[in-house]
């Protein structure tokens, strides 16, 4: 039950973050989205309940912070979570090269999502920021995604019994 | 457990889907209506996002005026203090002049305007590729609510599409879902600015016949009930009629600068009264 307490300021501060502090390094031109590498991490390396509960609120306060759509990013980010969660039964989640493709994959698909939602819903045409905005986006976050595992998985173990050491899927 | 742990994975993601779509839904159909947990959120972080900002311009001030003297010779530090401290004061009154000449911009629109207007503080702004929104620290409590037209000292900002009690969030004319019923003010032909993200905007419907050239100013309309008629949006900065569709393909360049806002004037409408 601490774990749902902790999650919900831990989440927002994170996100606040990503959206205020991240921003400036890119001029606010490339949106650092660790939120979506926590996201790919709980697939990963979380159970369903725990992971599932911790994507939906980022989405949420994704929603909020972003000030687009209720629900787009909430949407985005559980879709995302139980693929991640599926990929990570299928195959060795464990690798560097796996989880920078997967961030990569994850991002770009997300993007060409929010674009298509927006062309659907408000006919609004932005296909071009696909090129210019979510492929520079998707490559910067599949740098960093490795990083920040490891810095999960450091914050994980701390949080529980101090062993870094992934969880095991049951 | 409810169910058996095989199916609780496909159970709880079908749960949780479900309730992103009903939200999306929901918030597509009532896009004027803001949630208690989105307004709740919202407060919550206003003093973050303040504490920001505020932090950002005092490291911002020390960079300009203190980080460059660390390491000069002695025998000048005492005159390069002084000389500091001049220009801090000097770029204080500058900034007063300047904050003054904005407010009095907007204190001539609201006369124009027979109508209660509120100004309000920039303290955020989310300039992503689609999504271009400002929060401003004003909310219910100041009398603002949804769908209000926001003004800067250029023209039309925006308007608000989300209001908690103390902080608001305004969607620019440059968002993907804003719309704006337009006008050229040269030859009044009619059409719809449309936001285009980080491209600025579009004006849409205006039929080939019309003459638009590069340098037109475009201008609300006053239909559709939001923003008073006559003030400014931007001005056409691309016509193209090479395409193969019914009307011209305008861009349009917003008039106000949205990356140096500081301060906005919200026009509060009483409910019924017209624009």
């Amino acid at each position: 039950m601490i774990y749902y307490f902790l999650l919900l300021p831990l989440v927002l501060l994170l996100v606040v973050f990503q959206k205020s502090v991240l921003d400036l390094f890119f001029f606010g031109r490339i949106g650092v989205e660790i939120s979506l590498i926590l996201v790919i991490y709980a697939g990963f390396r979380m159970d369903t309940i725990r992971g599932a509960f911790l994507s939906f609120m980022v989405g949420f306060f994704m929603d909020c912070m972003m000030g687009s759509v209720s629900g787009l990013y909430t949407l985005l980010y559980v879709c995302i979570f139980f693929v991640s969660a599926l990929v990570s039964l299928k195959v060795y989640a464990e690798g560097v090269i796996l989880i920078m493709m997967f961030t990569f994959l994850c991002a770009l698909s997300q993007g060409l999502f929010i674009v298509l939602f927006y062309k659907i819903i408000y006919d609004v045409n932005m296909f071009r920021n696909i090129i210019w905005v979510f492929l520079p986006q998707a490559l910067v976050l599949s740098i960093l995604s490795p990083v920040f595992f490891k810095m999960f998985d450091v914050f994980k173990g701390s949080l529980n019994d101090g062993n870094p050491r992934p969880a095991k899927r049951s | 457990m409810m169910f058996p742990k095989k199916y609780q994975s496909i159970t709880v993601a079908s749960l949780l889907i479900l309730m992103a779509l009903v939200m999306i839904s929901y918030n597509i159909k009532l896009f004027s209506h803001t949630g208690f947990l989105r307004k709740l959120v919202l407060e919550a972080t206003m003093p973050l996002v303040s504490l920001k900002n505020k932090s950002l311009k005092v490291l911002q001030e020390n960079w300009n005026h203190y980080i460059f003297l660390i390491g000069l010779e002695e025998e000048n530090k005492h005159l390069r203090k002084e000389n500091a401290l001049l220009s801090n004061q000097r770029v204080q009154y500058q900034e007063n002049y300047l904050e003054a000449v904005r407010l009095q911009r907007m204190l001539e629109l609201k006369e124009q305007m027979d109508v209660t207007a509120v100004a309000a503080e920039v303290i955020d702004r989310d300039q992503s590729a689609i999504i271009k929104t400002l929060l401003i620290k004003k909310g219910t409590s100041q009398g603002l609510r949804v769908g209000l037209p926001v003004l800067a000292d250029r023209g039309i900002a925006g308007r608000i599409t989300e209001c908690s009690w103390h902080v608001s969030r305004v969607m620019l004319i440059t968002d993907g879902n804003s719309n704006v019923d337009a006008l050229i003010q040269g030859n009044r032909a009619h059409g719809i600015l449309q936001g285009s993200g980080s491209e600025g905007c579009h004006l849409k419907y205006i039929t080939k016949t019309e003459e638009v050239k590069v340098g037109d100013t475009v201008i609300s309309s006053g239909i559709g009930g939001i923003f008073p008629k006559g003030i400014v949006l931007g001005i056409v900065k691309s016509v193209d009629k090479m395409d193969g569709g019914l009307f011209q393909k305008i861009g349009v360049s917003p008039s106000v600068n949205f990356d140096k806002l500081e301060e906005v004037l919200v026009l509060v409408f009483n409910s019924g009264e017209g624009k």
